[in-house]
């Protein structure tokens, strides 16, 4: 099992950045910077997970005071069931840095990469590629958030 | 069971009650009905198709060579704005199949095949049946009839699925976003089996907006123990229009 995981981890560094490019629903090269990381820290105001993309609003304090609401895409519901990533460790509520690459043309708007969860994990997505090369193999793929 | 057997049984299901109710029609419908439903003898040797399928790669595109009419089609596309994704409206089968993570179910009966495609929720039938005109077929997904009309047959192992009558628009914009399509648009669509996995080889035609036909070539493999999910695609969700800056 642990050799799966390890194997899933070599995958998903191998993959994730080159899949993400060119597969998602909405095309994130063409929507999003991906030569481009954006660390958005602040409390998340709000989480959906849904078809075909799901949504985690971050409420980011601004220096001069006050505050401004970021918006972060991520792949849709059923992708993150399928892949088993534990979403639902983002909770409203909960202080979290999400590096995003950011949107090419919205303020405000990126795509989920990872996040620094309160506990110091990071969470991740396996990515499709993982994923598809996990069951071409009969493993399964794992999405646990790891230390940093 | 182990989960690729689980698979692999399902086709035998659906074969079972397809057979169930070819007899229950033939018992008791009157001889009218009877040739009306009756299921049209497959053509060719039937492609082991049945089961649950993701993209194993990236798909390919040859020979994309667009007309200056089609040129500036694309130039106008504007994603954001255009993606038809957007209002959870799929563009073809194209792109459909463009998109990754969703899975494809098949199921082969005697005379029509279904795809189900998780993507968009779309749900096509197919019907088995070499002689009959695209323009003469049903609509291929009742719940988007811009896809157009879809007539099957099989070449030996590989079901050859034509479709036509599609609505003008955007048709692709995963593999070459902002790909345009007119009415003319047809396709003919080659599943090719090969134990756990299959190819996908779709030639477009489109002479308005096409120098000459072009290929997308996509490989799957099987997800042992894959199910169809709802898709439930809402337009607010989808769009980005929230994300616009108020005018």
């Amino acid at each position: 099992m642990l050799t799966r995981s390890v194997t899933a981890a070599i995958l998903l560094a191998a993959l994730v950045t080159a899949q993400r490019q060119v597969l998602a629903h909405h095309s994130v090269a063409v929507n999003f910077d991906q030569s481009k990381q954006v660390d958005v820290t602040g409390t998340i105001k709000e989480v959906v997970f849904r078809n075909p993309h799901s949504q985690i609003t971050v409420t980011v304090p601004k220096p001069e005071g006050g505050s401004t609401d970021w918006f972060v895409e991520w792949s849709d519901k059923n992708a993150l069931v399928r892949r088993a990533v534990p979403f639902e460790l983002l909770q409203p509520g909960i202080k979290v840095t999400i590096t995003v690459n950011p949107s090419r043309q919205l303020p405000n708007v990126g795509y989920f990469s990872k996040a620094l969860l309160p506990d110091g994990r990071v969470l991740r997505d396996c990515g499709f590629g993982a994923f598809r090369q996990s069951v071409a193999k009969q493993e399964t793929v794992s999405c646990e958030p790891q230390k940093q | 069971m182990r989960a690729a057997e689980a698979v692999t049984c399902q086709p035998r299901r659906h074969r079972l009650a397809a057979a169930l109710l070819v007899a229950t029609i033939a018992a008791t419908a009157s001889p009218v009905l009877a040739q009306a439903t009756s299921p049209v003898a497959p053509q060719g040797k039937r492609a082991d198709l049945d089961g649950v399928w993701i993209l194993a790669r990236n798909a390919t595109t040859e020979n994309l060579k667009l007309t200056p009419a089609g040129e500036a089609a694309r130039a106008r596309y504007e994603p954001l704005r255009h993606d038809p994704d957007m209002k959870c409206i799929p563009a073809s089968f194209t792109r459909v199949m463009h998109t990754p993570s969703p899975p494809t179910e098949i199921r082969q009966f005697a005379d029509h095949v279904e795809i189900n495609y998780e993507f968009m929720d779309v749900h096509r039938r197919v019907p088995i049946k070499p002689k009959l005109a695209i323009k003469d077929a049903p609509y291929a997904v009742v719940k988007f009839p811009h896809l157009g009309r879809s007539v099957g047959r099989y070449e030996g192992e590989t079901l050859v699925i034509e479709n036509g009558d599609v609505q003008a628009g955007v048709h692709d914009t995963l593999g070459t976003p902002g790909l345009p399509q007119s009415d003319q648009m047809h396709t003919v669509e080659r599943f090719v089996p090969n134990g756990n996995t299959m190819q996908v080889i779709v030639t477009h035609t489109d002479p308005v907006y096409y120098q000459q036909p072009f290929v997308v070539t996509f490989t799957f493999q099987r997800l042992p123990g894959g199910k169809i999910l709802p898709w439930d695609c809402t337009p607010e969700a989808a769009s980005y229009e929230r994300f616009f800056p108020q005018k």
